[in-house]
């Protein structure tokens, strides 16, 4: 092994025979071209790996007529994807909460029937007011808010309609 | 509280090689190993070949788990999202199946150049056997491989070849049960199929090409026999390191050249989802089982199983064949006329599948 160590010659002998611009130019080329082929397809993995960020597609899910909701009172319905989503009726608006609670994730409960008309979140104990503002816990520390669902009313048929997006059949809860 | 300061006076890298005490002399010296002139011609690189393709099914494999779902409900499904509905899906698959075709080309030209160069002789014989062990697992790999797909392909495939193992003397009725994971194939077959692909076999293949490089660094690699002038010394060898390293550089940019290539022009596909309840007019393994496809079509079950053991055997264990063979003094030419019967006899039923 050593006899054939010397055979072969040193290491780093070769890069000892002076640098010509040619050779230079020869080995940007080499070692420029691989980068370059090897990138691409690193990029390409890459962008494989993470799901494109494209807006999702929503549709109007029916979600009763004006008169299921009393004024005053909360009802949950839910999306296509199975979450549930607060419907809230006040004298003069209705409006619709995700009841994905905006600190870390966990689900809200409307506590309209324990008679605080607030909603609790049972991980940390955020609770919000019946408009999604937070009032204590983790979420009031940090300003954080419900995340309101668009409502569309048909006035003509007195129907409520939420947006939520748009999931396949047999995606669907 | 404090921690008396290190007594090193050096810079960064006097610590860091504290910190990692290896000896970097020992990878100089592994770097500076003499090959034989002929690695200079790229097809004594093909073992290398299919390291390179060996990796590259390891990367594009691991990105397709991130999107494919073992199960007979969902497979063809999120397989069909990966080629459709995923950014560069098709093309990371494409790799994956291109890749797939090109390893089992690969190593059984790699095969071909070791036994017609007898490189497979004394000492050697037991990095034959590995050789051919690894040949078995990149043949397991293709075939597990089309079976997660779920097409009419993979279901009709899995169950033709379960009841083949099924035909195996002996051991036959349980290797079926165990790789069909009951009597029929089914959601436990796929997910048995997917822990091999995935799991058992890269393991097993990991262990078997590092014996086999390990094999190749302590014995050396064969040197051709010449004929001709005695070669001085210095011209009969290069370094691995830089020299060899960048051939096999440049094989792999060509490889990697030629597979998207041929995933731009023929990507990767999707036939009609797996029904158990129709066998297709027109079903067909992959073109590397059309051999034994072809033998299962003029002899016997039990026949072609036991002739494709024995030839299995016989292959495996060549190298002590060829021994006892060269013992007899039945010269060295009877080896080359078996090995050129037994190609072309593969050869022969392979395209022979293809045309019908």
């Amino acid at each position: 092994m050593a006899d054939d160590e010397t055979a072969v010659g040193e290491p780093g002998a070769a890069s000892e025979s002076p640098l010509t611009r040619r050779s230079w130019l020869g080995i940007a080329a080499f070692w420029g071209g691989l980068a370059v082929g090897y990138g691409t397809l690193a990029w390409q993995y890459l962008a494989f790996l993470l799901p494109a960020r494209t807006k999702p597609r929503t549709r109007l899910l029916f979600a009763g007529s004006l008169s299921d909701y009393p004024v005053g009172g909360a009802r949950e319905v839910h999306d296509l994807e199975g979450n549930e989503v607060l419907i809230r009726r006040t004298e003069d608006n209705l409006k619709a909460f995700s009841s994905r609670c905006p600190h870390l994730g966990c689900r809200v409960h409307w506590e309209y029937e324990q008679g605080s008309r607030e909603f609790f979140c049972p991980c940390h104990g955020g609770v919000f007011d019946a408009d999604g503002n937070p009032l204590a816990g983790p979420p009031a520390q940090g300003n954080q808010h419900m995340e309101e669902v668009k409502l569309v009313i048909d006035e003509a048929s007195q129907t409520v309609y939420l947006e939520v997006r748009d999931v396949p059949h047999q995606e669907r809860a | 509280m404090s921690i008396a300061p290190s007594s090193s006076t050096g810079g960064w890298r006097a610590r860091l090689s504290e910190m990692f005490p290896f000896d970097w002399e020992l990878l100089r010296i592994a770097g500076a190993e003499p090959i034989p002139h002929h690695l200079k011609r790229w097809w004594f690189a093909l073992g290398g070949t299919v390291m390179y393709l060996f990796v590259i099914q390891v990367v594009t494999g691991i990105a397709l788990t991130f999107y494919y779902v073992p199960t007979p409900e969902e497979a063809y499904a999120s397989v069909g999202t990966i080629t459709t509905g995923v950014r560069f899906g098709w093309f990371i698959r494409s790799l994956h199946h291109w890749g797939s075709h090109f390893m089992i080309v690969a190593a059984i030209l790699h095969m071909l150049r070791v036994y017609f160069t007898g490189a497979y002789r004394h000492p050697r014989q037991l990095n034959w056997m590995i050789g051919a062990c690894l040949l078995v697992v990149t043949m397991l790999f293709g075939f597990t491989g089309y079976s997660l797909v779920y097409e009419q392909l993979s279901y009709w495939g899995a169950t033709v070849a379960a009841n083949i193992a099924e035909a195996m003397p002996l051991i036959g009725p349980t290797a079926a049960t165990f790789l069909r994971g009951g009597l029929e194939v089914g959601s436990n077959t796929l997910t048995r199929f997917y822990v091999l692909h995935i799991g058992l076999l890269p393991t097993v293949a990991l262990v078997l090409i590092g014996l086999h490089i390990l094999l190749i660094r302590l014995h050396g690699v064969t040197e051709l026999e010449d004929e001709g002038q005695p070669v001085p010394e210095e011209k009969r060898f290069f370094r691995f390191w830089p020299d060899h390293a960048t051939t096999e550089l440049i094989v792999g940019f060509v490889l990697m050249y030629l597979l998207t290539i041929m995933a731009l022009i023929w990507p990767a596909g999707l036939g009609p989802a797996a029904d158990p309840t129709h066998t297709p007019e027109h079903i067909k393994p992959e073109w590397y089982f059309y051999f034994n496809y072809r033998l299962l079509k003029i002899v016997s079950l039990k026949v072609s199983v036991v002739a494709t053991l024995v030839a299995g055997l016989a292959f495996f264990g060549w190298p002590f064949i060829d021994g006892w063979l060269i013992k007899r003094k039945w010269g060295r030419e009877l080896p080359l006329i078996i090995g050129v019967l037994a190609f072309i006899g593969f050869l022969v039923l392979t395209v022979w599948e293809s045309m019908t």
